[in-house]
């Protein structure tokens, strides 16, 4: 709490000794503002501010430093500052394991990503054509997923998978595949990954979906009269009419779900601690086995760079129009 | 025709393969004991109990920790809100040197890759002397809602006419009076469609709960739950039972402001 309430301090008691006068608030220089108008913004902006300089700018810089020391439970604890120049970066670079799990960690985001932002837009044209009882049921459905909170929702799938009376083995003997009975869903790391993926896209596509049909609805009508007068086939007028309207918002749906299916790390390790044998360990996984398990803080600091850079990778395209666009509109 | 049936008929598909976790998380947890460790097909429950309730209810850590999970996030919420709307009006009210820059500020903020300051800001909580203590996971759920709050509540802001405000200093209130009685009331949505973004970001939150809490009496309840299982294996009504309970809050939200999360994410992500 101290540190809430030191911010907490820092904020001007809201201006109830405002002056009286009616200083226009968008600064119209009508009439001159007092000094106490002129810092007001700031003092406002001043805990906000303060909070994200320390909270996060810092760190981010902190990052990068600590990438470049040696720094394990040794240094930590006698306070040495151990400059080893780009070695933790050789280390993890060099380590052929490291690789494998970068690999495995950008298709595994890959992957779920595009599963999802395609089932997300399915289920949003979907949407559009069925009765609204249906739509009713289908928005409940989506809101129960989306609801669930995510290690709550891994405990019920390990539970769903499970090997003994999971009821997805159950079912599956029932309906004649024998080979189920005891089947173990968590003994390679791909079929782990599997399951954590379903668990993924499962609770991301109710964002994705409402998203979009949010998207949808807002495509005028018109146009799809227009199409239909033209003839046009179910591919054609999705082509012509509704896809360039959902362009943008299917951008800015991806570029999300990149940001937040990279970093996956509570499902992963609520399933198996990103076993078997470290098969399903992804690059958050193993910044924490690194950093927290083995206290190795310089090494770890280096894989988080790494994971930054990766990310900013994928991201790129986007990340420039964005900014650019952002510009414009400040 | 057969288009429209078969169209519905996939969507009801769909919506089972939803549903279907929820479902089965609330009748395992209905469900006695033994009717779980048989290989019978039980897709519908045979007897109800509430046996699984009360042991999730009872076990050790699980008030300690629901406790826990409230506090941390309820508090942390409310500084986010706080903070971020004194930002939020500076930011959408009023002009003044360097406000582009702020805004700046807080989009990039927004963007703040926070599992990779994992390292950073465990050794700065270390140095602090908060490892293992609730605060550090309230600060951390703080500055990680504080710019999406700040960005979000900026558009509800920018959504409210300053005309009103205006007319209101015209009729005798003061800056403050006319902000309390005029825009404050009418951000009363976006304040809770902000608030319930926040608080399920903090309630889910999972790696920093893991890394800077050590001490069992102090977990949040989404460690509690991820330990709960190794611990007792084989118990998985009791595992769904805690898992119901974990939901329900979230659940209630998210049914009262179901509509405006879209829009509060959408905003808050990109949009200015």
């Amino acid at each position: 709490m101290t540190a809430v309430d030191t911010t907490d301090a820092a904020v001007p008691t809201t201006p109830s000794s405002a002056p009286r006068r009616a200083a226009r608030p968008d600064g119209a220089p009508r009439r001159r503002g007092s000094a106490f108008d002129r810092v007001l913004p700031y003092l406002l902006l001043a805990p906000a501010v303060v909070a994200i300089l320390w909270l996060i700018g810092w760190p981010v810089l902190s990052v990068l430093v600590t990438s470049f020391r040696r720094l394990n439970l040794r240094e930590l604890t006698r306070g040495q500052v151990v400059w080893t120049g780009f070695d933790n970066y050789a280390q993890i670079l060099g380590d052929p394991g490291f690789w494998t799990i970068a690999l495995r960690t950008v298709v595994f985001t890959a992957l779920v990503v595009a599963a999802s932002v395609v089932a997300g837009l399915l289920i949003a044209l979907l949407m559009r054509q069925v009765n609204p009882v249906v739509r009713i049921a289908l928005q409940v459905a989506m809101l129960l997923a989306w609801a669930m909170p995510l290690v709550a929702a891994t405990t019920v799938y390990q539970w769903i998978f499970d090997q003994q009376y999971g009821i997805l083995n159950k079912t599956l003997v029932k309906v004649g595949f024998d080979g189920f009975a005891g089947f173990s869903w968590f003994s390679t790391g791909t079929s782990t990954l599997g399951v954590i993926g379903l668990l993924i896209v499962w609770q991301a596509v109710p964002f994705l979906a409402f998203s979009l049909y949010a998207g949808v609805i807002g495509i005028p009508k018109d146009q799809y009269e227009a199409a239909g007068m033209d003839g046009a086939s179910a591919w054609q007028t999705f082509r012509a009419v509704t896809w360039p309207e959902l362009r943008p918002l299917m951008t800015m749906v991806t570029f999300l779900s990149l940001l937040w299916d990279f970093k996956v790390f509570a499902q992963i390790w609520a399933m198996r601690k990103g076993g078997p044998d470290g098969g399903s360990t992804t690059l958050p996984v193993y910044q924490y086995l690194e950093g927290i398990s083995q206290s190795h803080f310089g090494v770890a600091a280096a894989v988080s760079v790494v994971m930054v850079l990766l990310l900013a990778l994928l991201t790129f395209q986007y990340l420039r129009r964005l900014v650019g666009s952002q510009e414009g509109a400040l | 025709m057969a288009k429209k049936v078969a169209a519905n008929a996939v969507a009801l598909v769909v919506a089972l393969f939803f549903a279907f976790p929820t479902y089965w998380m609330v009748t395992s947890a209905l469900k006695p004991r033994v009717d779980m460790l048989t290989s019978g097909y039980d897709l519908v429950p045979f007897s109800v109990t509430g046996a699984n309730f009360a042991t999730a209810w009872n076990k050790a850590g699980f008030l300690d920790s629901l406790a826990n999970s409230l506090l941390v996030t309820l508090s942390a919420v409310l500084a986010a809100l706080v903070v971020g709307l004194l930002a939020a009006v500076a930011l959408s009210r009023m002009r003044f040197r360097g406000r582009k820059g702020f805004v700046m500020v807080m989009l990039v903020a927004q963007m703040a890759p926070f599992e990779a300051l994992l390292i950073p800001i465990f050794l700065m909580m270390r140095d602090l002397d908060l490892l293992d203590r609730l605060p550090v996971l309230t600060l951390v759920y703080f500055a990680v809602t504080l710019p999406f709050c700040a960005w979000t509540l900026r558009g509800f802001v920018n959504g409210i006419p300053l005309e009103l405000e205006e007319a209101a200093m015209v009729d005798g209130c003061g800056r403050w009076g006319a902000f309390r009685r005029v825009t404050l009331p009418l951000l009363g949505p976006g304040l809770v469609a902000t608030s319930v973004f926040a608080f399920v970001t903090a309630w889910n939150e999972f790696l920093y709960a893991l890394s800077l809490v050590n001490d069992q009496a102090k977990q949040t309840l989404p460690v509690w739950l991820s330990s709960f299982q190794s611990q007792f294996g084989t118990d998985w009504g009791g595992a769904m039972a805690a898992s119901a309970l974990f939901t329900l809050p979230v659940l209630v939200f998210f049914l009262i402001v179901q509509r405006k999360m879209v829009t509060g994410v959408t905003a808050g992500a990109v949009k200015g």
